[in-house]
């Protein structure tokens, strides 16, 4: 009977709580610009929201002073990563507890994810870069997801920013991905990494085939060389290519993220936008994975023999 | 004229990113396909299968999210 009586009143409590957050989200939308526009009447005004206006450039909240807001959030984050590793590892102990347990897991999950692709010998080289650029991205995405982050008003402008929706943070990280790709390569395969683009040396064999007379294999050689140095040339467009490609994704990403939050403020001010929110942690954790991930990958294909 | 610009403008960035994410849309529904089929045949490898799928997914998203781009810089830089 006790037992019937208990699990009669758990569910009443769910119906409840379900209930309220059903009311209130239908008030919120009726508080909402959206919803009092639709009504023609304005009975909760202080849930009306402004309509929303996205800056694609970011903002310099001191006029004077070129400091973009985008570029005070990165700080905050480096500041805060910095922060945070050093404290943690200040006075390292044998068996890690507290803080040092849970860095210790981070890097530890870091050097397994990036030495079971790349080898031990290659993964050293790649684990500063790889996991840095994981770190950084991961650490902005998540700062701006502060609540009361972007508003803060400085001279009219908002003093943070979300800085991975600044293009020139994205570009930054990877032109620098770029470099180290590059670097590795030249690192462990020497100056014959640049067969990887100028690859002449079967077209070489064809014309030297030719000139000693044996022409049947000559031509069918030619073709192939051929193949290889244009081959070769489009492996140079990939590779610029590719440092477009690693910016629009991540400041795409960060944008859309930004943009559809504050939509979702704009039509429902109370208890949608928390999903979104938890969406966009999400995602700022997969980008940053993708970012790393695919640096990893590039990388290895750099450093990677041939046969 | 001014309003035929705005006109153009809105037009082309909806359709920037209404056809732009007809491909990806398309693409992730094949990835979610393959990995429930690999899901059905082999449940043990789950952890491998969910992170692969999730990094195939956001290769697909990242077209969309191109075209996304080229929507917003036509709607506000343009």
């Amino acid at each position: 009977m006790t037992e019937k009586r208990r699990r009669t009143g758990g569910l009443l409590k769910i119906m409840v709580l379900v209930i309220a957050l059903f009311a209130m989200i239908i008030v919120s939308f009726i508080g909402s610009e959206v919803g009092s526009g639709i009504i023609g009447l304005r009975p909760i005004s202080f849930l009306n929201v402004e309509t929303p206006k996205y800056n694609p450039a970011p903002e310099r909240p001191f006029h004077k002073i070129p400091v973009t807001n985008t570029m005070i959030t990165a700080w905050i984050s480096i500041l805060l990563l910095g922060g945070v590793f050093f404290v943690g590892t200040r006075n390292m102990k044998l068996v890690p507890s507290g803080l040092q347990n849970f860095l210790e897991l981070i890097v530890e999950a870091a050097a397994n994810f990036i030495e079971d692709p790349a080898g031990e010998k290659h993964g050293r080289w790649f684990f500063p870069v790889c996991t840095t650029i994981f770190l950084f991205v991961v650490a902005n995405a998540w700062v701006s997801l502060i609540p009361g982050f972007e508003t803060i008003l400085v001279n009219g402008e908002p003093l943070l920013r979300n800085a991975n929706t600044d293009l020139n943070i994205p570009a930054a990280l990877a032109v620098v991905s770029f470099c180290f790709v590059e670097y590795w390569g030249f690192k462990a395969k020497g100056i014959s990494y640049l067969k990887t683009f100028f690859h002449f040396g079967p077209l070489w064999q064809a014309i030297k085939l030719i000139f000693s007379g044996n022409i049947k294999a000559g031509a069918g050689g030619l073709l192939n060389g051929l193949v290889a140095v244009f081959a070769g040339l489009l492996e140079i467009l990939s590779h610029l290519i590719r440092m477009m490609s690693f910016t629009f994704r991540l400041f795409g990403n960060m944008t859309a993220g930004m943009i559809l939050v504050m939509i979702m403020l704009f039509l429902v001010p109370w208890v949608i936008p928390a999903v979104f929110y938890g969406m966009e942690a999400f995602f700022g954790f997969v980008q940053a994975m993708i970012f790393s991930g695919l640096t990893l990958g590039f990388a290895c294909a750099a450093v990677m023999e041939e046969e | 004229m001014e309003i035929w610009i705005t006109v153009a403008k809105l037009l082309g960035a909806g359709l920037a990113i209404g056809l732009g994410a007809i491909g990806p849309g398309i693409g992730i529904g094949i990835l979610g396909m393959g990995a429930m089929n690999a899901l059905g045949r082999n449940p043990e490898a789950r952890g491998a299968i969910m992170t692969n799928m999730i990094l195939g997914i956001a290769f697909a998203e990242a077209v969309a999210i191109y075209a996304l781009v080229i929507a917003i810089l036509l709607i506000f830089v343009a």
